[in-house]
């Protein structure tokens, strides 16, 4: 499980020091990643869409999550694994 | 979006220690790469 988000480091950091994650946050300060996988238009977005991703063994998406709900999505993900 | 089937592009970031992490790094398992739209808002 790979977190992330278009914030710099101290601010993933702080984020991950709150919720003690056991997965590590990205920061995608240039959107290039959000970009290259449809999370923003441009570079100069914001923030990043809600979605979400399940990459196979082989590197290709098994699965596009293009709304997630962060209460149930864990459970959904699992499930397709 | 991506569509399943899709070759996953590559990417290398920084994590939130400051270190580097690609996506290549984690080849032969699964990877849930989960997008949220800012640090400290919920979900």
């Amino acid at each position: 499980m790979l977190g992330i988000s278009f914030d710099d480091v101290p601010a993933n950091a702080k984020f991950h020091e709150k919720f003690h994650f056991t997965f590590p946050l990205l920061c995608d300060t240039e959107r290039s990643v959000g970009m290259a996988y449809g999370a923003c238009d441009d570079a100069q977005a914001k923030t990043a869409r809600r979605i979400s991703y399940l990459i196979g063994p082989d590197g290709r998406i098994k699965k596009a999550y293009p709304k997630v709900d962060a209460a149930s999505h864990p459970e959904e993900v699992l499930k397709d694994i | 979006m991506l569509q399943a089937g899709d070759v996953a592009p590559d990417f290398e970031v920084k994590d939130h220690t400051g270190g580097t992490l690609r996506l290549s790094d984690f080849r032969g398992q699964n990877v849930i790469l989960w997008f949220y739209p800012m640090a400290d808002t919920p979900g």
